[in-house]
């Protein structure tokens, strides 16, 4: 099914190329957890990303198994604990700018948007909202947001033992660097 | 003290100090230096991308979490801002290629786009690309 839907979404790439679709398969997605006993921080720099500037959607994919972590016993227990990575490899967002008419993607500038969306780690999908910045740039766009989320509310079982060194709520950092999709 | 007393103590002793030793060592310990650790398997660029384009399932038992050496062109070259470097391989495909990160710091301008490269890294699976983390560079051809 996920594969199906990829595929779909290069065909539309593909097929609709033209100056309204922005793309990149090195974005960044990172999260931060802190508590008094520990901080945890795992980076995925291998995010992909496409961002329709006509209708202000955005879909990002990551495989999970691509988050990095200092500590490889974390990045272990994040995978085969956690995340069950090997049943449930990918983790996506389907999100929309609700408020596109205040971003000018002609002028170079720094725009506040709000995205609402659909965000699916661990097959539990949950809507957010959150608040980003659109950056027009020569030759792209930057996005970036902050938001947090709370693992329980994507069925992530985290032992009592474990609880207490994982902040209820982790920060996660979105920052893309989007390209137009050439043609 | 009677002696098996003596070796009961000893045994607990023992074990405590191992077991304390070997969750450090668990706590500690580090991600697989892929520029020393012997390769699972040694591809070309255009050969993994295939595999996993004709048969996910069937690529992602053999690769994910192994070691992989993967040959092939340097299609681009991406820095992000968190000291990582992504290098993308040129495969059969327009639209899919190998996107291998180098978490440490390294020198980026050992690398260009066009070069011949070997390099070594754990697969993490396919997106739109085969992905690999915790690369490091066999040969770079200048």
């Amino acid at each position: 099914m996920k594969r199906l839907f990829l595929f779909s979404l290069l065909l539309t790439l593909v097929l609709g190329a033209n100056a309204q679709k922005f793309m990149t398969k090195n974005g960044y997605i990172g999260f931060f957890s802190h508590t008094p006993m520990e901080d945890i921080k795992a980076d995925n720099n291998q995010v992909v990303g496409v961002l329709d500037i006509s209708s202000g959607e955005m879909v990002y994919q990551a495989l999970i198994k691509s988050f990095h972590f200092d500590r490889a016993l974390m990045e272990e227990h994040f995978n085969e604990n956690y995340m069950e990575s090997d049943k449930i490899p990918k983790s996506i967002f389907k999100g929309k700018i609700t408020n596109l008419a205040s971003v000018d993607f002609t002028k170079p500038g720094t725009y506040d948007v709000t995205v609402d969306g659909d965000l699916t780690i661990h097959d539990v999908t949950n809507k957010i909202s959150t608040k980003g910045t659109i950056e027009v740039v020569s030759g792209g766009i930057n996005a970036s947001s902050k938001f947090n989320i709370v693992p329980e509310d994507y069925k992530i079982a985290i032992p009592g033992v474990v609880r207490e060194k994982i902040d209820k709520n982790l920060g996660v950092t979105v920052t893309m660097k989007f390209t137009p999709v050439a043609k | 003290m009677k002696s098996y007393v003596k070796i009961a103590l000893f045994v607990v002793v023992f074990f405590a100090i191992a077991g304390i030793l070997a969750a450090l060592i668990m706590f500690n310990k580090k991600h697989p230096d892929t520029s020393k650790a012997k390769p699972d398997f040694v591809v070309t660029a255009v050969t993994l991308q295939k595999e996993f384009e004709d048969n996910e399932k069937t690529a992602s038992a053999r690769y994910i979490n192994k070691i992989l050496e993967v040959s092939g062109t340097i299609s681009s070259i991406s820095e992000s801002d968190n000291n990582s470097l992504n290098i993308s391989l040129k495969t059969g495909s327009d639209i899919s290629s190998i996107i291998c990160t180098f978490l440490s710091p390294v020198d980026k301008s050992k690398f260009k786009q066009g070069d011949d490269i070997s390099l070594r890294g754990e697969c993490s699976g396919f997106l739109m690309d085969v992905l690999l983390k915790n690369c490091s560079a066999v040969t770079a051809s200048k």
